[in-house]
């Protein structure tokens, strides 16, 4: 009887020690919790590229702006900043710039590069299209049609859009014109003050500052779907140093990604396998704007961990 | 008051029932295992001292009158309790002439008591073996389970990425971890008492006819 009210003693008294223990863990769990920073989480940053149709039109409307010396007032597009003009010259034309770091988790924050032009720059951001401009230049016929096809673009904007006058259409026109001619003569200097733009990622010494086909808000739209299939811890990464991927991507008409072109690779193979999947992953991503009227664009992308640059 | 998704509990929140229940089967078993590591660990270090004690002064004396009075003061000593046994029965026998019966008698009463003796020291003491022994497969038996309910969640997801798979797999490893938590001590207290109840039994093994002797011999 003794014995069993003494085992019973102890009974109750470890399940106290448990529960204390288990108090206990939780009270360190707490503690441990709001000492520990929490990590940074891997963000994307988005440049655009030129597209291969897109390009004109957007230099086109660009252009005609420019020349009336309106600046772009009615749309809020943030201005290209310092930083991104400044790597961008160190890099290599084709290299998409990486953008501002996002510090915010799962939010993308993009550089929008159909943003007013910056003077005096003379390197624009333009993708490397495999086979750009040359092509056109010989043929004469296609840049006609060119031509044709923008005119009716921009008749078609014209009508839609009531705001639109008819000197900046004209204006437009000419800029385009005196765009291709500069192009056609690559020994001629460019002297234009058009923001055109060359897809083959050469633009004239003049202001070089195109936009890529792609809507601010599309490619917002598909650097979220790209966010949300890329599947990538940092934390399986080994070294931080050098850790980004510029790859830029060719979206067709109805959405489909054409092609994955990696301008340059993260020494990790995990990372770059990853945006290669994440990328594969999200085709086909929502079709292009129509308004923009455009087959293709070029849109780049530089992916890195956040917080390791920083190491 | 305290975050849901916090730790190891944050896991257990999302644990499915047989996780669960095998958790709470080897939070029981690690509570009844601590219960009686601790009763067995004074029961058997009052009982060893106590023994000592007696013995000491059993030899010391060599008189089963004043060693029986003295063995009033170790009541929870095994050897004291074999020597009261016998030397009840021994003053229980009315005629001692025949001495191999009564040699006999007082062998079988210290024999007897020496049994419950051992009986009492071990028992509770296989159930630390137990524990030992099948909490780790319990354990195991939680954390398969768990892997089974992971791919199975993976497979109608259609994911398998990190974040997919390793939530599932860290809440089934707690089973294992619990497992090896009852486990681990249940073995360690289970050698310690089995070495202790050893000394103890050779102890009365070795001291019984000892005790026999002296009530034989007595003056």
């Amino acid at each position: 009887m003794y014995a069993e009210k003494k085992f019973l003693f102890w009974l109750v008294a470890a399940a106290t020690i448990h529960v204390l223990v288990m108090f206990l863990v939780i009270y360190l769990q707490i503690l441990e919790s709001k000492s520990v920073i929490k990590p940074k989480i891997v963000s994307v940053s988005l440049v655009s590229f030129l597209g291969s149709e897109s390009s004109h039109e957007f230099s086109e409307k660009q252009g005609g702006k420019e020349a009336n010396s309106a600046p772009l007032h009615d749309t809020p597009i943030p201005p290209i900043s310092k930083r991104s003009v400044k790597v961008k010259e160190a890099l290599p034309e084709s290299v998409p710039v990486p953008a501002k770091k996002i510090t915010k988790p799962l939010k993308v924050k993009k550089t929008v590069l159909d943003a007013p032009p910056v003077p005096q720059k003379k390197v624009s951001i333009e993708p490397l299209p495999p086979k750009p401009k040359p092509k056109v230049i010989e043929n004469p016929a296609d840049i006609s049609k060119a031509l044709e096809r923008l005119k009716q673009n921009v008749a078609k904007k014209t009508e839609t859009s009531s705001q639109s006058s008819a000197s900046n259409l004209n204006n437009a026109l000419a800029q385009l014109q005196h765009k291709v001619k500069s192009e056609g003569s690559p020994n001629a200097a460019g002297g234009g003050n058009g923001k055109g733009s060359a897809p083959a990622g050469r633009s004239g010494p003049g202001k070089g500052y195109g936009g890529g086909g792609s809507s601010a808000p599309y490619k917002a739209a598909i650097a979220s779907i790209i966010m949300q299939n890329w599947e990538f811890s940092k934390l399986l990464l080994k070294n931080s140093y050098g850790m980004e991927v510029y790859v830029r991507i060719n979206i067709l008409a109805d959405g489909t990604i054409n092609q994955i072109k990696f301008d340059k690779r993260a020494p990790s193979e995990y990372l770059n396998n990853s945006v290669k999947k994440a990328l594969e992953k999200s085709s086909p991503l929502p079709a292009l704007p129509k308004e923009e009227g455009t087959r293709d664009a070029w849109i780049g992308f530089v992916f890195t961990p956040e917080g390791i640059e920083k190491q | 008051m305290v975050d849901s998704k916090l730790g190891i509990f944050g896991l257990l929140s999302d644990a499915g029932p047989v996780v669960l229940f095998v958790l709470s089967v080897l939070l029981s078993f690690s509570i009844i295992s601590w219960a009686i590591i601790a009763y067995k660990f004074g029961y058997v270090r009052k009982s060893l001292s106590e023994s000592r004690a007696f013995l000491d002064y059993f030899f010391e004396i060599y008189n089963v009158d004043k060693a029986f009075s003295a063995s009033e003061n170790y009541r929870k000593g095994s050897l004291p309790r074999v020597f009261r046994s016998g030397y009840i029965e021994y003053r229980s026998l009315g005629d001692k002439a025949d001495i191999r019966q009564v040699r006999a008698r007082i062998a079988r009463a210290v024999k007897r008591e020496a049994n419950a003796e051992s009986k009492r020291l071990s028992s509770l003491v296989p159930f630390l073996a137990t524990v030992g022994n099948t909490a780790p497969f319990i354990g195991l038996f939680g954390t398969v389970w768990g892997i089974m309910t992971s791919f199975h969640n993976i497979g109608t997801t259609q994911s398998a990425s990190l974040a997919a798979v390793a939530p599932g797999i860290s809440e089934a490893l707690i089973a294992t971890a619990a497992g090896l938590a009852a486990a681990i001590p249940a073995v360690m207290g289970y050698n310690f008492f089995t070495h202790q109840i050893g000394i103890i039994e050779r102890d009365l093994e070795e001291f019984s006819p000892e005790f026999v002797a002296a009530f034989i011999n007595e003056p």
